[in-house]
């Protein structure tokens, strides 16, 4: 948790989850991302020829004809690999990026967490289960995009460089690429509009929406709620802090 | 050489008012014959222009042997409803088809079944090969000479259909003539008995039997009794395509005919003989090389040699390419893999590949364009197109594709067509039984009980020597082939299907490419993207084709092209998608859980 002022970490009414350098990796990529699938719509859609499906063409049109739909689409497709490069980097070099990955790497507990709060979805259990700074479903969410990054990109510059992508890889032939890419494609689209979005949007805890992704800020209600053993890390680090400093609570 | 078998180098087409000879050489002039005769185009045309060696061109010389096939072309097709065939007929020796002959056709029963669409010539003029039963027939019918009319008279009223009416009336004598606007042929000779005598002519008070008769408007000729004809080096292409039009049966009728396209060379302003030309000799240039006949003039107006030139060519402007001011295509993007695997045809030609092949008919199989006798409703014989399938050369070419139905005797893994004829002679009874049920994909319906009757009669018939083989052998095992199966009866007389030997193959589709219409290039496959072909939602891989047979089957089959391109079945495409349709089904019904379970728990806690 970054601008924390371990002093105050006890009258802290908010905390800066995610700082500038996350929040503009997220808003570049979901662009990219959203670009992508309302341009590959079209395209997906005039496969098999353009009256396979009647939407195809009214979509196609809105787009201004295929051909601006593909150039629009590869331009994300550049965004999003840059941004996926950067972050892949980012996470290997920097010391904070080191400690996000750190914390994102599936752990033993987010498999008893899955248990324990379906458990409590059907009231077998009262309490739900304690998340650290990242829940389970939060790393799922991470690891959905690190997986489609992979395929997507992979299959996409088969797409994009056939002649290349022949010489290199031959083994992945044009159709096969095609066909992975529309499908995890409509896997990624899927969990992204009804997965993630009910998650931070539509959530009752948190509807019509969470601003994190732009602030970067969350309640102490919400750390109470949905990581409270992480704000208990932060209220021991700032307590060890304080007794490491000598301070009394309440002193500046 | 004649005086109109090369020209001076005038491109002017030479003026044809000439006289008209009978087939003795004798002038009609019907301003001083009473009883003028037809004129023979043999002796009209063949007295300026040496037609023996006109004769020998690709479109008379299919009846001769020692004549070099080339690639597969279209055949003739017989065609029965009652004995459930259509048998792929060509003297010419492209595997797949069966020569005349062995069908029972003789020169007499060819032009009975074919000549509609017959320009002359060929079997209309070996009459001294026929059966001496129909000599006697001949005679009175006459040779049906070569009528260069049909091609080279460029009046828009030179009746192309009268002239196959009269062939169909048997009038062959008269069917030139009967043609020309200047003449009208009444009368049928298939109506006069074998003992007519044309010479002596009578029967007159028979109504029943009308003998040819001729009129020519007088007026037409001229004081030297000469005829005006419209005659051009170059035909227009609707005289072509009175015997080479297709029908796409899915746009046909009178309220989608019109949605048709014209093929775009057409459209530029080029006509049909632009690309497919001949010298004197006729052999005229069939738009792809034979490997076997390479002509290297042929090569210039191949699609390579119009629009990409040749570089191989000692011409540098034959190397250029852009021939008749063809478009030079850059094919921006293609990998060069698709010149080796494709022809030209594959991306450019025919109607854009769907989902499955189409029913479609031609002139010459299906008669079209004979006034008050064409049948727009008769889709048999079912010839299906686009297919994509591997021809000759190695290459995926769109093709017409017909799987023959057929009864032979097989031996030694020979088959010997048994006539419909014979067929019906046999075992009529047991194939006219359920003709009046309902059509099945257009076909009568053929049950495995009528198939196996018939084949024992069959058995019993080739046995007996009541039928043998054509030449004499004597008849095998009598079969049945339709959709690609063969169907024969074991030692204990039950019906079974037998492979067909890929060796063999005598059950295997027969199927020849097409190259017309060609689309635009903004049409073509491939100008949307590389998924016009290479998605598994394309049709050109997985598009089907359907296994026409008139056997009662619990479903249609169904034969992707993929298969008849020799590709290996993409099981691996398959198998990806059905993991990623689980995967998608599994993951979002988990994640969907998890919302109703987180839902459902606020819900509860809300009602404690």
């Amino acid at each position: 948790m970054e601008n924390v002022d371990l002093k105050d970490i006890g009258q802290q009414k908010t905390f800066r989850r995610f700082d500038l350098q996350f929040r503009i990796q997220h808003i570049v990529l979901f662009t990219s991302v959203i670009a992508l699938i309302i341009t590959g719509i079209p395209m997906w859609l005039n496969l098999g020829g353009a009256d396979h499906i009647w939407a195809s063409r009214e979509v196609t049109a809105a787009f201004g004809g295929l051909k601006a739909a593909r150039l629009i689409h590869r331009w994300a497709a550049a965004v999003l690999i840059a941004v996926s490069l950067y972050h892949l980097i980012y996470s290997i070099v920097a010391r904070r990026g080191r400690r996000e990955f750190m914390e994102l790497l599936p752990r033993f507990k987010d498999v008893t967490d899955v248990i324990h709060n379906f458990m409590y979805f059907f009231g077998l259990r009262t309490t739900r289960p304690k998340f650290s700074r990242y829940s389970y479903y939060e790393k799922f969410d991470y690891w959905a995009v690190y997986w489609g990054c992979v395929i997507m990109i992979g299959t996409g510059m088969v797409l994009w460089f056939p002649r290349l992508a022949e010489k290199c890889i031959p083994w992945l032939s044009y159709e096969l690429a095609l066909e992975v890419h529309a499908d995890e494609a409509i896997l990624a689209a899927l969990a992204l509009f009804i997965w993630h979005f009910y998650n931070v949007h539509f959530n009752p805890s948190r509807f019509p929406g969470t601003l994190l992704w732009w602030h970067g800020r969350i309640s102490r209600e919400e750390m109470l709620r949905d990581h409270p053993l992480e704000l208990e890390k932060l209220n021991q680090e700032g307590q060890a802090d304080q007794l490491a400093k000598k301070v009394v609570p309440g002193e500046s | 050489m004649l005086l109109g078998d090369h020209d001076d180098g005038s491109r002017a087409s030479p003026v044809h008012r000439i006289p008209l000879f009978d087939e003795d050489k004798q002038q009609v002039n019907p301003q001083v014959d009473e009883e003028p005769l037809p004129f023979s185009t043999r002796t009209t045309c063949g007295d300026c222009h040496s037609y023996d060696i006109i004769s020998g061109g690709w479109h008379f010389d299919s009846a001769q042997s020692n004549v070099p096939a080339g690639r597969r072309g279209e055949p003739w097709v017989m065609v029965d409803r009652q004995t459930r065939t259509q048998i792929p007929i060509s003297n010419r020796a492209w595997p797949g088809v069966f020569p005349p002959q062995q069908a029972g056709l003789t020169p007499w029963l060819f032009l009975r079944k074919f000549g509609t669409h017959v320009p002359g010539g060929n079997y209309g003029e070996i009459t001294d090969q026929d059966d001496p039963k129909y000599v006697l027939r001949w005679m009175i019918s006459g040779a049906l000479p070569i009528n260069c009319l049909v091609c080279h008279d460029a009046a828009a009223d030179q009746d192309k259909s009268e002239f196959a009416l009269q062939v169909f009336q048997q009038n062959y004598r008269w069917a030139a003539t009967g043609s020309c606007p200047f003449a009208a042929v009444a009368g049928d000779a298939s109506t006069l008995p074998d003992t007519y005598d044309p010479l002596m002519g009578g029967f007159s008070d028979n109504p029943a039997i009308k003998p040819p008769v001729v009129t020519y408007d007088k007026t037409v000729f001229d004081a030297k009794g000469m005829v005006f004809f419209d005659i051009v080096r170059q035909p227009p292409a609707r005289n072509c395509y009175f015997c080479h039009s297709t029908q796409d049966l899915e746009k046909a009728g009178p309220y989608k005919e019109w949605t048709r396209d014209e093929d775009v060379h057409l459209l530029a302003g080029l006509t049909c003989v632009d690309c497919h030309r001949n010298g004197l000799d006729h052999m005229i240039t069939r738009g792809t090389v034979d490997p076997k006949q390479p002509d290297l003039q042929a090569k210039t107006l191949t699609c390579e040699g119009c629009h990409l030139g040749d570089p191989a060519a000692d011409s540098p402007i034959a190397a250029m390419g852009g021939r008749l001011g063809a478009p030079k295509a850059a094919h921006q993007g293609l990998p060069p893999i698709h010149f080796d695997k494709l022809s030209c045809t594959a991306c450019h030609s025919g109607n854009w590949p769907g989902k499955k092949a189409t029913l479609v008919r031609t002139s010459r199989i299906h008669h079209l364009g004979l006034h008050g006798k064409h049948n727009p409703e008769e889709p048999l014989p079912h010839i299906a197109a686009p297919v994509f399938a591997l021809a000759e050369d190695g290459k995926i070419t769109p093709q017409k594709l017909i799987w023959p139905a057929y009864w032979a005797y097989a031996q030694g893994g020979k088959v010997t067509i048994i006539p419909p004829e014979a067929v019906k002679e046999i075992a009529g009874k047991i194939l006219e039984g359920n003709l009046n049920e309902a059509r099945v994909d257009d076909w009568n319906s053929i049950t495995r009980e009528q198939i196996s009757q018939t084949l024992t009669l069959l058995a019993a018939a080739g046995g007996s020597g009541t039928v043998s083989a054509a030449d004499g052998d004597k008849a095998g095992e009598p079969v049945y082939v339709s959709g690609g199966k063969i169907y024969a009866l074991d030692e204990k007389g039950a019906l079974v299907e037998k492979d067909d030997d890929a060796a063999e193959a005598i059950a295997q589709p027969y199927s020849w490419p097409l190259a017309h219409d060609v689309r635009p290039a903004a049409q073509s496959l491939g100008a949307t993207g590389c998924e016009d072909c290479h998605s598994t939602e394309s049709a050109f891989f997985y598009g089907e084709v359907a296994v026409d047979t008139p056997v009662k089957t619990e479903q249609a089959a169904l034969l992707p092209m993929y298969k008849l391109q020799q590709i290996p079945e993409p099981q691996l495409n398959i198998t990806v998608n059905r993991f990623f349709k689980w995967l998608i089904i599994i993951t979002m019904v988990v994640l969907i859980l998890h919302i109703i379970g987180d839902l459902f728990s606020r819900l509860l806690r809300r009602s404690q």
